[in-house]
């Protein structure tokens, strides 16, 4: 008889009646669930609070928070409601304060994974309480450009080396001459004998060895791990927090339930990213400024130098503390931003102290005598001399960098959304992992930069044995 | 003639660590107040009794209605008579006291590590170079490179947990208090300077300072390692050798003073380093100097605090740098000349 009831309605209908009675039955549930809190209230001589329910969004949605479920004690009425954000993971944790129970509040602005919401209220007779809801945020889809910006980047620099030999080669092959000459052969062959030479020299070298064997495996780490990863770490699970090591979780799982080890091999690709490409940044505008202020001398040398002392002498980490939170919400570009703007005076003052020794050499006299120009002497005659120096200078940046992102995160400017292994750290220093027995928690992320700034710096150094012409003999 | 220019470059130098300072405080400020947020809506009290005129009063007090140059003019004017202001939280106390207050802390933390640093570590460096490829050489440049990869904020949770634990159950393990500068549960907040709380107070200070010298010693041993490798390979040192002295007598009257003058110079950019090792362990020990006031001030949004607590460190760079410079034309002939 239902059947025949169900089959005279219209699939539309269907529908709109099945909303309607889930609508109903939602209704009915939170009736259900509000229902106690009510009653306990009338008895309790606390106040209750009740931020409502948990709920899911997408980032970018504003949600209105409504805490006027929550009851006064008795004879008393709610005097102001406090608002208490905690972004998972993200800034530290902000607070809102006000008369009124609700307070709309933007998401798009957190970019993080989780909010956990704390509502206190305060009654007029004194008395005050607190409830907590959870803010699942699901990721807002990217934009083109901000999914792939690193990968534009890397073939932006891959296109402008490529250029040089592209426009050879075209040209060659329209006036008709050859486009490889026997010159360029034997070119090549130099090159390639001198890059096989350096390579070996390298391997003999001990501490460049152990330098790239660390190296290559974390660099697989951070090209595969996310592959490899038993779990993904952008779900939340908070009823499976906390736990122990276990043959399912081999470090344990964190404060919202993500499994410690795959956020170790995340973290691994974060961490290394930001290492490099921030010293990358530090490296150009060092040599950039290094160069052009030690050629050019005179008062455009003073001014440069002058402002390069001020950047030295503010202490790093309170000069990016200060830009991090000038920047306000921060996310892996900020970080890098601010880590490659901040650390390019050391490398200045060491390359304009090799350049000030190469302008005095003949061939430059000689390049000035038939006409070349400032920029062009840089770019030809001083650069090239310099290279190596700044080479091996950048390998050791990459290992200061990475250790400035784990103390930024560490210190609270994490980046929003990311998991590196200062995060992790953060976290983990927050639930004080080691007394709940994870001791994976603090020990592995730990480990892994010490032994990551271990390779880069070896490698550095070692590179700079080989390639600094005044270190090389002794 | 060689004494004035000398003269000459000393005023040089004077006037360069002037204009740094100076360029120092500007950056400083337009970078505090480029900051987001508002200062005044952090002290006013969490309650909806409180009146909005209160609100324009502290904004007069603190100047906060001026606009940019007019607040810059006043903060530069301010700094040097010693006129620092008073802080927005903390019941207003006098920037000055409090900055003085926090800097013996960091001074006693920085001066204690910085000493054992620098006796351990040219110990070690130039034991290393003297003996240059032993098993010591390879071991103690393994262990330093180890540290000096290590960042200072994990060492000290480490060093926390393992000396506030009995790790393996081991009962005779030493326990360290895990922070603060002195028992105060015992001897009350109010400093008394008697010998039980000095006693205490070195109790409170072996981890945070065992913390900040392991994790620059590593930095020093290779410099002075490196730096005096570079002059055994001289040929005057070949020459002393010839002349038959004895190997301690090489390196202490012809290696060690031609090895020294890099040792200065890189001791004196380390101080930036240091300082920044030091802010670090005194979060995490919640050891109240400099750093740690830094650190509350941001969150704070506390700008007389801020106004001045960067400007001290960076303060204290450039007059490392300037003394290390002094030294150098001091001790090292070769200088002068150029």
């Amino acid at each position: 008889m239902l059947s025949n009831i169900i089959d005279g309605i219209s699939r539309q209908k269907r529908v709109i009646i099945a909303i309607g009675f889930i609508l109903l039955l939602a209704v009915g549930l939170m009736g259900l669930t509000a229902a106690p809190a009510g009653a306990a209230s009338m008895l309790a001589a606390t106040p209750v609070a009740n931020a409502g329910a948990d709920v899911n969004i997408t980032a970018g949605e504003t949600i209105k928070f409504d805490g006027s479920a929550s009851v006064a004690s008795d004879g008393a009425t709610i005097e102001n409601y406090t608002w208490n954000f905690t972004i998972f993971p993200g800034t530290p944790a902000h607070e809102v304060y006000g008369v009124s129970p609700t307070y709309e509040f933007d998401v798009s602005v957190v970019g993080g994974l989780a909010v956990f919401v704390n509502l206190t209220v305060t009654d007029s007779a004194g008395l005050n309480a607190t409830d907590q809801m959870v803010v699942v945020i699901r990721e807002k889809p990217q934009t083109f450009f901000e999914k792939y910006w690193l990968e534009i980047f890397l073939i932006g620099i891959a296109a402008i080396l490529l250029s040089r030999p592209v426009y050879f080669v075209s040209k060659s092959i329209i006036t008709g001459q050859p486009i490889v000459t026997d010159a360029s052969r034997e070119k090549t062959r130099l090159t390639l004998q001198k890059d096989r030479k350096i390579f070996g020299e390298l391997m003999r070298n001990p501490m460049g060895a152990i330098g790239v064997i660390i190296l290559v495996f974390f660099a697989g780490l951070a090209i595969f791990g996310p592959t490899i990863a038993p779990y993904d770490v952008k779900v939340i699970d908070t009823s499976n927090k906390m736990q122990l090591p276990s043959p399912d979780h081999w470090m344990g799982t964190d404060s919202l339930g993500i499994d410690i080890f795959s956020e170790l091999l995340y973290g691994a690709r974060t961490s290394i990213i930001v290492g490099m490409v921030s010293a990358l940044i530090a490296s150009f505008l060092g040599a950039a400024v290094g160069l052009y202020s030690g050629y050019v001398g005179g008062w455009k040398d003073e001014t440069v130098m002058r402002l390069n002392d001020i950047v030295l002498s503010i202490p790093w980490l309170v000069l990016m503390i200060v830009v991090a939170a000038f920047l306000g919400q921060i996310d892996l570009t900020g970080i890098i931003l601010i880590i490659g703007l901040t650390g390019w005076s050391t490398t200045a003052r060491m390359v304009r102290a090799q350049v000030l020794s190469i302008r005095e050499r003949q061939y430059i006299e000689r390049a000035r005598s038939i006409g070349a120009g400032e920029i062009d002497i840089i770019r030809r005659h001083v650069f090239p001399n310099t290279f190596p120096l700044i080479f091996a200078n950048t390998i050791l940046t990459v290992a200061v960098s990475i250790l400035s992102e784990a103390t930024l995160s560490f210190l609270g400017l994490r980046p929003a959304g990311e998991v590196t292994w200062g995060t992790m750290l953060s976290y983990a220093q927050e639930a004080s992992a080691f007394q709940i027995g994870l001791h994976w928690w603090i020990l592995a992320p730990g480990l892994c930069i010490v032994v990551v700034v271990l390779g880069f710096t070896l490698l550095g150094y070692a590179l700079d044995e080989i390639l600094n012409p005044k270190l090389k003999h002794r | 003639m060689a004494r004035k220019s000398f003269r000459r470059v000393l005023m040089k130098r004077v006037f360069n660590v002037f204009l740094t300072i100076i360029g120092i405080m500007v950056l400083n400020f337009f970078l505090i107040h480029l900051m987001p947020g508002d200062p005044i809506s952090n002290m006013i009290p969490r309650s909806p009794k409180f009146d909005v005129s209160l609100k324009w009063e502290l904004q007069e007090k603190f100047h906060l209605n001026d606009s940019m140059p007019e607040q810059l003019a006043w903060y530069i004017w301010n700094t040097f008579t010693l006129d620092w202001g008073t802080s927005y939280m903390a019941n207003e106390r006098p920037v000055f006291d409090i900055i003085i207050s926090d800097m013996r802390w960091t001074m006693l933390l920085v001066g204690v590590s910085t000493f054992f640093t620098l006796l351990l570590g040219m110990a070690i460096g130039a034991y290393s170079a003297y003996r240059r490829g032993g098993a010591f050489d390879v071991g103690s440049t393994a262990v330093s490179l180890f540290f000096y990869g290590m960042p200072i904020f994990w060492l000290a949770i480490l060093l926390q947990i393992l000396f506030t634990t009995h790790p393996i159950g081991i009962s005779w393990w030493p326990q360290l208090p895990p922070g603060g500068y002195y028992d105060t549960d015992t001897y009350g907040a109010e400093l008394k300077w008697t010998l039980p709380v000095v006693l205490s107070m070195m109790k409170y200070l072996i981890l945070p300072s065992l913390t900040l010298a392991v994790g620059t010693v590593a930095g020093v041993s290779l410099v002075m390692r490196s730096s005096l490798i570079d002059t055994m390979t001289d040929d005057y040192i070949l020459t002393a050798k010839a002349k038959g002295l004895t190997d301690y007598q090489v390196l202490r009257h012809h290696a060690l003073p031609n090895g020294l003058p890099p040792m200065i110079a890189l001791i004196a950019m380390d101080v930036a380093f240091i300082i920044g090792g030091a802010y670090q362990v005194e979060y995490i020990f919640n050891y109240p100097g400099i750093g740690w006031r830094t650190i509350k001030s941001i969150g704070d949004l506390d700008f007389p605090i801020l106004q001045f607590i960067v400007v001290i460190g960076g303060v204290a760079v450039v007059i490392a740098n300037f003394l290390s410079d002094l030294v150098l034309i001091y001790i090292d002939p070769r200088i002068k000349i150029s």
